[in-house]
């Protein structure tokens, strides 16, 4: 993560609040800690930093594309019997890998012929144990049409809705740094990557890393979304464009 | 409802990678195929001492995605003599090649930079382009210095468009001097002569407005 002069207010903030939560009367005494990782002190700080900004049906247009295209043209490559594996990196609180969820159920006809694994995974250990939890604001659904939010979701307390139990065993969370490449690796290979807004948190060499891990974590033939502003084209040249109606991807090639 | 009919995997299978030593990194890169390479490259970013392996690596890739790899593995180890290595394909006759190599540069920005001035002299034009690119980067007055420089004596307009541009983005007033002279130079060359009218009106107007 790089923070330009411009975010100064936003790091200074966040290291006051993690020197008040540990107690730290001077920054040497907190970077000491920071430094030593006491008490996990570095989980912390960097969850501290990430941002969370995300709702259901974020940038639909993909997971139009994701029905419509990409895993037909998956399905005409993999071997008969393998499941098909969607990766949604950074899931954040888990709207995103959700989503896909939902909108595969609501979208594509063959939902029920394959095995499907979805794993939603975040840096922000904070954030994957809310996924896990799957209760949500109004803020988060707003995309989301009345009779969706009745079928998947149970209201909670009037203010807050809980995804249905079924959906939440649909996903499996987990926490990863992808610009650690043993941590990516044990994730595995993946049909469908959603990786969307964070490689601009990046700099130049945090930025190819994490494109080359994610490269390994594509089958051959695999797509990769990112998000609308962002191109992978200026970040590593190790994949081909594929354009549909719907979308803008990129793709491992097939060899 | 449950997308997975069956009960996922307990963990996930991870994707294979051989645990490689820094003389089994450097056998692989010589003598691996793509797979085997492409790990080895990727492995190597871990061992400085592999540096001239990449260098030989990389005098024979024929794979655009181990090349990548290759370029990476130098960007992190980051050292001049990773710059030294990456150098000399900066002047490849294949232009992905040549930007592979300036992308590396530029990852492990700060390592490149006290190779720049050399660069900025370097006989190769395309060479003194990648080297107003790196120097956009560099501390505002050191940078603004050397292409002021550049801008007095160099030849080509290319060049001088590259030096140019990365005086417009740098912002120092100081830079506005060799500017028109230069728009003075080139006034037969237009695309040079409108990129400097734009940059002066940028610097000036950074000037005014001085950046966050």
């Amino acid at each position: 993560m790089i923070f330009t002069e411009a975010k100064r207010y936003y790091v200074e903030r966040r290291v006051v609040d993690r020197m008040l939560s540990t107690r730290s009367d001077s920054f040497e005494h907190y970077f000491a800690r920071l430094r030593a990782d006491v008490q996990g002190e570095i989980e912390q700080f960097v969850n501290a930093f990430t941002i969370n900004e995300t709702y259901f049906y974020r940038e639909e247009h993909q997971l139009v594309c994701l029905t419509s295209d990409l895993l037909a043209a998956r399905l005409k490559v993999k071997p008969r019997g393998e499941p098909i594996r969607i990766w949604s990196v950074p899931c954040s609180t888990g709207e995103e890998p959700y989503s896909i969820a939902m909108w595969l159920l609501e979208n594509w006809p063959h939902v029920d012929q394959y095995d499907i694994e979805i794993v939603g995974s975040d840096i922000d250990t904070d954030a994957v144990a809310l996924a896990r939890v799957g209760v949500y604001g109004k803020r988060a659904l707003m995309r989301l049409p009345p009779r969706l939010v009745e079928r998947y979701f149970v209201a909670d307390d009037g203010a807050s809705w809980r995804i249905l139990d079924d959906l939440r065993q649909s996903v499996r969370f987990t926490a990863v740094n992808i610009v650690d490449r043993a941590d990516t690796r044990s994730h595995g290979r993946f049909d469908v990557i959603f990786c969307r807004n964070v490689l601009i948190y990046f700099d130049d060499l945090a930025r190819r890393t994490a494109a080359e891990n994610l490269f390994e974590n594509l089958l051959p033939g695999a797509f990769i979304c990112l998000g609308h502003t962002e191109s992978m084209s200026r970040v590593s040249p190790l994949f081909d464009v594929a354009r549909f109606a719907d979308a803008i991807v990129y793709q491992r090639p097939m060899r | 409802m449950p997308l997975i009919r069956k009960p996922p995997p307990a963990a996930a299978p991870e994707i294979a990678a051989p645990a490689l030593d820094a003389p089994a990194v450097v056998e692989a890169l010589a003598r691996g195929n793509d797979d085997e390479r492409w790990a080895a490259a990727r492995a190597a970013a871990d061992f400085p001492a592999a540096v001239p392996a990449l260098g030989d690596a990389l005098a024979h890739e024929k794979s655009p995605t181990v090349r990548q790899a290759l370029f990476s593995a130098l960007a992190h180890i980051a050292t001049p003599q990773s710059v030294e290595t990456i150098l000399p394909f900066l002047r490849s006759d294949d232009a992905l090649i040549r930007t592979e190599a300036s992308d590396a540069l530029l990852a492990m920005r700060e390592v490149a930079w006290p190779f720049v001035p050399q660069l900025l002299k370097d006989p190769n034009a395309s060479v003194r382009i990648q080297a107003c690119v790196l120097a956009r980067d560099m501390p505002s007055q050191v940078a603004a210095s050397l292409c002021c420089d550049l801008l007095d004596s160099e030849p080509d307009p290319n060049v001088c468009a590259a030096a140019v541009e990365a005086l417009a983005e740098i912002g120092e007033s100081s830079a506005l001097p060799a500017l028109m002279r230069c728009a003075d130079r080139f006034h037969a060359t237009p695309f040079l002569e409108f990129s400097i009218r734009i940059a002066i009106d940028r610097v000036r107007s950074q000037v005014l407005s001085p950046r966050a």
